[in-house]
Parts: C-alpha cells; structure tokens; sequence
C-alpha cells in the first residue's frame, strides 16, 4: 500500500532547480535509497517531504488522501547533522521532543528508556548533550526520530559521517527498524545503498533518472561481461578469445581481460572448450555482475 | 496545551541552566538602584574626591521619590531595553543556525505555539525582573529618602511593564526573519530608538505611542491619577504587541527552515 504519494515535485531557488518534477510513490515497509551524487538534491526532497521546506510546484499526500494534510505526525526525521540543545541531557532531549509529538508523560518515559537501551546510549542519559561523540549523537539523533512510533523514517545521509564502526551499528539499527517501518534515507555511497535498500531512486541535478527494485534495475543494467585472468602474458589470448564467435569486444584491464559477449552462457560453453582444448592457464573466471557503481554511470550520461 | 507547556518549560529550564534567571534580574536590580544611591552619596563623594576647598558649603536638593523613580524609570529604559536585546537576540536566530529547529518544528506543532511560548517565557524573564528591580528600588528610597507607596510602584512597574511586552514581541519577530542573532540586536534596538525619537518629536500626534508611556507614567505619578492617554497607550501597545506576534507566526511560516 502506499504510504506517501509524491506527484511531480518541484523545488526551485533563485536562479537553481534543486528538484525537477520527482514522482514517486512510498510503499509500506519497504527501504527507499535516495542515490546520488552531492548537490543532487537528495537533501531538498527529504526536507520537502519533512515539510520543512515548501515545493515551488507539486504535491506530497498522505495514503493517496485527496486532501494535502499535515504528514509531520507520521514520519521521524533525522537531518544530516543533527543538533541537539547541548545543556539537555539525551533523555531529557527525547522526552522534549516525545511530548512534542502528543505522546503522553508516562508512554514517553518509558519508549524513552527503551529507546536510549535500543541505541546503546542507557549509560550516557543523565549526560549532557554537549558531552556527546559524534556517533552518540547519531544514534541519539535516530532515537528522537522514531520516538513517537512514527509510520515513514526519513534519514538524510545516516552514515556518510561516521567512522566504520559508527557504520556498522547505524546499518544494523536500520536493518532492524525496516522491520516496523517504511524508511527513506538517502546517501552518496553506492555501497550502503546496496546493502539494504529494496528500492532504488537515482536521482543526478535535481532529476529523477531511474527508479525500482533494485534487483530489477540490475537486470536493466546488466553488463554481458566476463573477466579472465591468465598466469601467462594476457596479451597472448586476448587474439585467441576475440576470435570467439560469441564475443563482441575485450579490453585489458589491469592483468584481467575483460569481454564484452552478446550471451554470457554461449561464451561461457566456447571459453571453456578452447581453454580445454589449448591449455589456456586460465586462473580466473567471472561473469560480472552490474554492480551500482556500473548502473549509477550508466544512468547518469544516458 | 501539552506541547506549548513542553516549548514554554524547555525555555525556562533553559533560561534557568545558563543563568539568565540570576543575571538579568541582578542587572536589573543595579540598573534601577544606580541612581538613589549615587544621589544619596553624592556629597560624600565630592568631599572625598573632588578636592573641595575648605569651607565650601554645597546646597544639594534633595530629589523628590518621584524624581528618584523617574531617573531609574529612564535608566531601565534605555539599559535595560539594550540587556533585554541582547539577552534574547538568539532566541529563534540561534536555534536556526544551530539546525536544532529542524528537530522541534518537524513534529506536528503550530508555529503560533512555539512563537508564544518563546514570547511569554521572555516576558516572564523580564517581568520578574522588573518586579525585582522596583521593588529595591522601593526599599532603599524609603530607607534613605522619604516613604514611598509599594501600590504605585506596583501600578508603575505593570505599566511600564507593558512597554516591555512590546520590545519582547519586536525582538521575536526579528528573530523569524533576521539572518543571525547580532542583526536581531541591531533591528530591535534601532526600532526602539526611531520610535523614541519620533515620539518625542511629533509627542502631539503620537500621544499614544508605546514609546511615551515613561512620559505618560510621569504625568501619572505629579498627577495622582491614571492619565486618559496613557490608557490608550497602554491599549496600542497591547494592539501592537498582538501584531507583532501575529506577524511573527506568518515569518515563521513563510520563512524555511535551513
């Protein structure tokens, strides 16, 4: 079911289109990546969608309702760099904004403290924001976006500033969160997306290039492609593979060659037999699987 | 209500954490004592200090209560109205550029919640200071001058008062729009001191600007009565206190988060 419908958003400054009529639809419990390079606009959407910024055209409508209403009950926010009122301490921050959020004194105490426990923080809460590391206030920035139990967690490059530990626990915390909610983070990094995501928006100068499943976007994006490596001179093979019916074009890679074929499987059964028939020294064979990285070039200068 | 009673305790707390609630009143406690004391040790400082020749003989009047209080009236008009500016010039300003205000304003609060609470805390700062103030001010005139009624000053001090909700409103609508905290300062003590100087210039047609409310209190303490202008002075700078707040909210709105 969809949770959020976005209809051909715009969001224009001065003399810069930050976001050029995006549509897109958000379906419960699923992982949204927002991709894309800096200055795409993957901030600017989240924030529309937060409704802290207003769009210059185009609406963001709640279960398809007819009228645009007010979505902040129903969706946490975590911003790029949270700030946090330093002289609060983490639990009495999450029970500030628990009660902004109409929760009631003695539900907030207690989602409080389960959360500061979720988060790891239960030693630090009587401590003083300002006191905080960079990863505490992270992950006290998490809690305070979900504290009121919200439907859609938007998350604005969750872990593009944290050291690989700080990483790790943030990619977990989201990979339980998925569970209970819809979340929509967006992120730079190809493999963060990669690795928990189910759906995929690419978005590159505002625009929104490609969207869907992120299996059926590898599909789409597939490279016919096959990597050799030989313990001999490679040059001496590479004549010898391009005579191959099935293979269209090679290249040579760093001591790996790489062929382009119009069939992975047809080229596979030919490599095999001449390498069988010749004695190739063949040590290595893969078929290249598109990673993000390929789809994300590709989207981006088609 | 829970959530405006959630922004108004988060601003006292915080008020109350970085010590505002102790120097402010303080400040204005010496701002309004300033005056009766050094008037009352002012021979003793001459003879101390000035190398007086022998023999000379100084006639000083002394001031009336209500002179006494309309010095320090004047004192807090000026000084105090620039130590409130520059106390709350951060109040919006600061949170936006911080980025903390994104975390408050993105859950589902009205920003007339969050104008008035950020509004009525200030006021409440500024009230209990000025009550602090003119009642000191009431203990050391009546311990070195003459008695003094505490009722007038307690009428002084709400009317006075009022003009003091007026600069607390202007100061937060600067806030909503003005790009950093120093220029909040700026816009609010520059609007004081045009409105002051056009009050007094044009004191015929702007009888009933919030400005002349010290003048209008003055009228009332030679008079004995409530002054008929400084009642509607008092209901224009209620008027104007509203709109500035009105206006605030729709800055707000207007205004993006960024």
């Amino acid at each position: 079911m969809t949770l959020l419908a976005v209809k051909d958003v715009s969001k224009h400054y001065k003399s810069k289109k930050a976001v050029d009529h995006v549509s897109f639809n958000l379906k419960e419990h699923t992982c949204v990546a927002l991709l894309g390079p800096n200055g795409a606009g993957k901030t600017t959407i989240l924030r529309c969608l937060a409704q802290l910024l207003h769009p210059t055209s185009g609406s963001i409508r709640y279960k398809n309702n007819l009228q645009q209403e007010d979505i902040r009950p129903y969706i946490g926010y975590l911003p790029q760099y949270p700030t946090f009122y330093g002289w609060m301490s983490g639990y009495e921050f999450l029970i500030y904004i628990g009660k902004l959020a109409n929760m009631s004194k003695d539900d907030v105490s207690e989602r409080a403290e389960e959360l500061l426990t979720l988060v790891g923080l239960s030693e630090a809460k009587n401590k003083k924001i300002r006191t905080y590391s960079g990863g505490m206030k992270q992950r006290l920035g998490i809690a305070q976006a979900i504290i009121h139990r919200p439907q859609i967690l938007m998350l604005d490059e969750p872990v593009s500033s944290l050291d690989p530990i700080g990483r790790r626990e943030v990619l977990e915390l989201m990979e339980q969160l998925k569970q209970e909610m819809t979340i929509i983070f967006s992120t730079h990094i190809l493999s963060d997306a990669d690795e928990i995501s189910d759906e995929l928006l690419l978005l590159h100068e505002g625009k929104m290039i490609e969207s869907g499943q992120l299996s059926d976007l590898r599909n789409k994006y597939k490279t016919e492609m096959l990597e050799l490596e030989f313990a001999d001179e490679i040059e001496l093979y590479r004549q010898l593979v391009e005579e191959l019916p099935s293979v269209q074009h090679t290249s040579i890679v760093r001591n790996t060659l790489h062929v382009t074929v119009t069939d992975v499987n047809e080229a596979r059964t030919e490599i095999f037999a001449a390498s069988n028939e010749n004695q190739w020294p063949l040590i290595s064979f893969s078929v290249n699987k598109a990673s993000l990285e390929d789809m994300f070039m590709k989207a981006v200068s088609k | 209500m829970m959530q405006w009673m959630t922004l108004f305790q988060k601003e006292v707390v915080e008020n109350w954490r970085n010590f505002k609630w102790v120097w402010v009143p303080l400040v204005f406690i010496l701002i309004a004592i300033m005056d009766p004391l050094t008037m009352y040790y002012m021979p003793v400082l001459l003879e101390s200090g000035a190398g007086v020749p022998d023999g000379a003989i100084f006639e000083m009047p002394t001031p009336s209560t209500t002179e006494l209080l309309m010095m320090s009236l004047s004192q807090l008009n000026t000084i105090g109205i620039v130590v409130v500016a520059l106390m709350a010039m951060g109040t919006i300003a600061n949170e936006r550029k911080s980025g903390v205000l994104e975390l408050t304003l993105v859950k589902p609060i009205s920003y007339s919640k969050y104008i008035t609470a950020k509004w009525l805390s200030l006021v409440c700062l500024i009230a209990v200071s000025l009550f602090a103030a003119l009642s000191v001010h009431w203990y050391y005139v009546n311990l070195l001058f003459d008695t003094i009624s505490y009722t007038e000053i307690l009428l002084v001090g709400l009317f006075f008062g009022s003009w003091f909700l007026f600069v607390a409103a202007l100061i937060i609508l600067y806030n909503t729009f003005a790009p950093s905290a120093g220029v909040v300062a700026a816009l609010s003590i520059g609007t004081i001191i045009v409105l002051s100087v056009a009050t007094s210039t044009f004191s015929k047609y702007l009888t009933w600007s919030p400005a002349n409310i010290p003048e209008l209190i003055q009228e009332m303490l030679y008079t004995s009565s409530i002054p008929f202008d400084l009642m509607m002075a008092l209901g224009v700078t209620w008027i104007l206190t509203v709109a500035c707040l009105w206006v605030s909210v729709i800055c707000m709105e207007r205004k993006e988060v960024s």
